[in-house]
């Protein structure tokens, strides 16, 4: 058969506005699946405001038991006892927020070899992945962080911010924390090539992310060395500076830096997530099948 | 045909393992310094086929039967050789050249588990950028070939086996792909839903032209979809060419199961057909076998010499099934090319 015409495969290309519309699609897919499974978030709520109220009683303890300051108040890590129960609602209600387990299910997807379902189809595995993230994030939002909110924002008497306007910046910020949080997900998940169990890497990854996120303590408790540490790591991209922009604790323009650190960090996890995936595909097998 | 749509050179696939030592303590040193041996899974196939083509790949388990397909499906990158299927190669314009493709895998689905079939449907539609009339005509005949309607609402974990793998193929065809490819279609169906799953694929070949590339250990799919087989054992291809072509390689071998009257031995027989070319198999009593070559000599023959000179109760002539052709190829290739191929330590 040498010599024989080579019949070609037609080149192709997705429009901006069909990649879109994909995009919105998995948003929405991701949606529907997670309402399928909504009676687990129920409990949530309830774990979630319990977690709060131990912290609430604990500051509360720890503040009366303290000498007041200079101005009359007890401050412990230069935060008021009302604005270190504000801290730790506010980082938990935006946690309900970006919380989600995708490198879990990318090393699911891999153990099990499902991931190959997703590489005989045309597109970005790592993308779909993320707004698959985002379509779980707005259903969190929904049936979880609202009905969070509206439970212990009175029950807890947590501050309002400072300036109405930093409730804004809040929210935009919560959002680059699920970029970023995503992202190191995806990145972790991707382990899942080379090791048989990353249960136990995940595992680690989401308690010491939580605490050196400033979610489990603020970071103002710390040694100056850690917090010095802590800030060349992603996790307080993810938990703290949102809720120090919140507190007013980021004026002028360290708003824009916080900010700033946070989209470098979603940048910089993405390209490092795409490198990583791409690397595994080309060394690594698929299983099963 | 002189046409390529899929050309494949020297394709070959190793895997690394751990060779495991013994007791706790080889557990333990496994760990710190692993001994890796390969496994030579593919090696150096080479075969192009033709659009439109139907072809069989058919090997036993662990024959590199799934290396194969997953290497021309863009899942696997090979440890040398080429692809190229239509000018792309396969795992490295991934997002180009799955356009193109379908696949079904047979023991997993690519249908969306917590939801709606219909919304895979809807999803693959979007990836795809499936137009709406396509779209339309494509589930029109799929429901009328599959009758998927009746479960498209329902959740796919919901499904039995055989309604999924009808969705399945669905999903695979939806945008209609110029390449199929079909790891084990059948495994784990039943004797209906095979035959359901066989009339489809036989339907929509005639129907839409789609090139099919099929591996199976189940010789049946093979016989009433394809007139091309490749046999694959240990990573090699023994047989490339047309199912009759296979057959008449074993020069169309007879079985014929002989029912005495009255105890006879073997010897006897072999006088009774001495000069023929039939060999008796080893048997006792009342029963016995005889095998011969159609090429070689008539069946008419043979049964005259045997019924004039015996009491004969009972005669019957058996085709080989296919499945002792193809080990009788393996036998073949193996002899050919010792040392046993395809295994390096
Ligand atoms: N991921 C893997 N790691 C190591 N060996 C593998 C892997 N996948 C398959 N093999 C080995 O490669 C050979 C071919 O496997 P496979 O292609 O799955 O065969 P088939 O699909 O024909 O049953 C088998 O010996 C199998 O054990
Ligand atoms: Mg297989």
């Amino acid at each position: 058969m040498s010599g024989a015409a080579a019949t070609r495969l037609d080149p192709w290309r997705r429009s901006a506005a069909a990649t879109a519309g994909l995009y919105l699609h998995f948003v929405r897919l991701a949606f529907l699946k997670f309402l399928a499974y909504r009676l687990r978030y129920y409990t949530g709520v309830i774990s979630y405001t319990i977690f709060v109220a131990g912290y609430y009683y604990l500051y509360r303890a720890l503040y009366a038991s303290r000498a007041p300051g200079p101005g009359g108040v007890a401050e412990m890590g230069g935060l008021t006892v009302g604005e270190m129960i504000t801290y730790v609602a506010v980082g938990w209600i935006g946690r309900s927020f970006y919380f989600n387990n995708i490198g879990r299910d990318l090393m699911h997807q891999v153990r099990e070899g499902q991931i190959a379902m997703q590489l005989i189809k045309p597109y970005d595995v790592q993308s779909v992945m993320m707004f698959e993230a985002a379509g779980e994030a707005v259903f969190r939002l929904v049936m979880f962080t609202v009905p969070i909110t509206v439970v212990i924002v009175p029950l807890f008497g947590v501050h309002l911010p400072p300036q109405p306007v930093l409730l804004g910046w809040t929210v935009l910020s919560f959002t680059l924390s699920l970029v970023v949080y995503s992202q190191l997900n995806f990145l972790v998940g991707c382990l899942a090539f080379h090791m048989k169990n990353i249960d136990g890497v995940l595992r680690a990854k989401m308690v010491s992310g939580d605490f050196l996120a400033g979610v489990i303590v603020p970071f103002s408790f710390f040694p100056e060395w850690f917090q010095r540490v802590v800030e060349w790591l992603p996790f307080q991209a993810i938990g703290y500076l949102p809720v120090m922009i919140y507190l007013g604790k980021r004026p002028g323009d360290e708003l824009w830096q916080a900010l700033l650190v946070q989209a470098g960090w979603a940048v910089g996890l993405w390209l490092a997530g795409r490198v990583a995936f791409r690397r595994s595909l080309r060394q690594v097998v698929v299983q099963g099948g | 045909m002189s046409d390529v749509l899929i050309r494949v050179r020297d394709l070959t696939r190793d895997y690394r393992l751990i060779k495991r030592r013994e007791g706790v303590v080889g557990g333990l040193v496994d760990l710190v310094r692993p001994r890796w041996s390969t496994l030579r899974a593919v090696a150096d196939v080479s075969f192009d086929i033709a659009p439109g083509e139907m072809v069989g790949y058919i090997g036993a388990n662990g024959a590199g039967k799934s290396t194969t397909i997953k290497m021309l499906t863009g899942i696997l990158t090979p440890t040398g050789g080429e692809v190229t299927v239509g000018g792309l190669v396969p795992w490295k314009q991934r997002r180009q050249y799955t356009r193109h493709i379908g696949a079904v895998f047979g023991q997993r689905t690519q249908l969306w588990w917590d939801l709606a079939v219909v919304e895979s449907f809807r999803l693959l539609k979007k990836i795809y950028e499936v137009p709406d009339d396509v779209y339309a005509a494509q589930m029109g005949v799929f429901n009328e070939l599959l009758g998927i309607d009746e479960f498209l609402h329902q959740p796919v974990r919901k499904l039995s086996l055989g309604q999924r793998m009808r969705c399945d193929l669905a999903a695979a065809l939806l945008h209609k792909p110029r390449i199929l490819f079909l790891d084990e279609p059948t495994i784990g169906l039943d004797v209906v839903a095979k035959e359901n799953v066989r009339r489809f694929l036989r339907e929509i070949r005639d129907l839409q032209g789609v090139t099919v590339i099929l591996t199976t250990h189940d010789l049946g799919d093979i016989e009433q979809l394809c007139r091309r087989v490749m046999i694959i054992d240990k990573g090699r291809v023994h047989f490339d060419g047309e199912l009759e072509e296979l057959r008449r390689r074993t020069g169309h071998r007879v079985r014929m199961t002989v029912d005495f009257r009255e105890p006879t031995s073997g010897a006897r027989l072999a006088t009774v057909t001495a000069g023929l070319p039939v060999v008796w198999q080893e048997g006792e009593g009342r029963r016995h076998v005889a095998e011969f070559r159609r090429l070689d000599v008539a069946g008419a023959d043979v049964i005259k010499r045997v019924v004039n000179d015996c009491p004969v109760r009972d005669l019957a002539l058996a085709e080989p099934d296919i499945e002792e052709i193809v080990r009788e190829i393996y036998r073949d290739s193996a002899a050919a090319a010792a040392p046993a191929p395809g295994r390096s330590a």
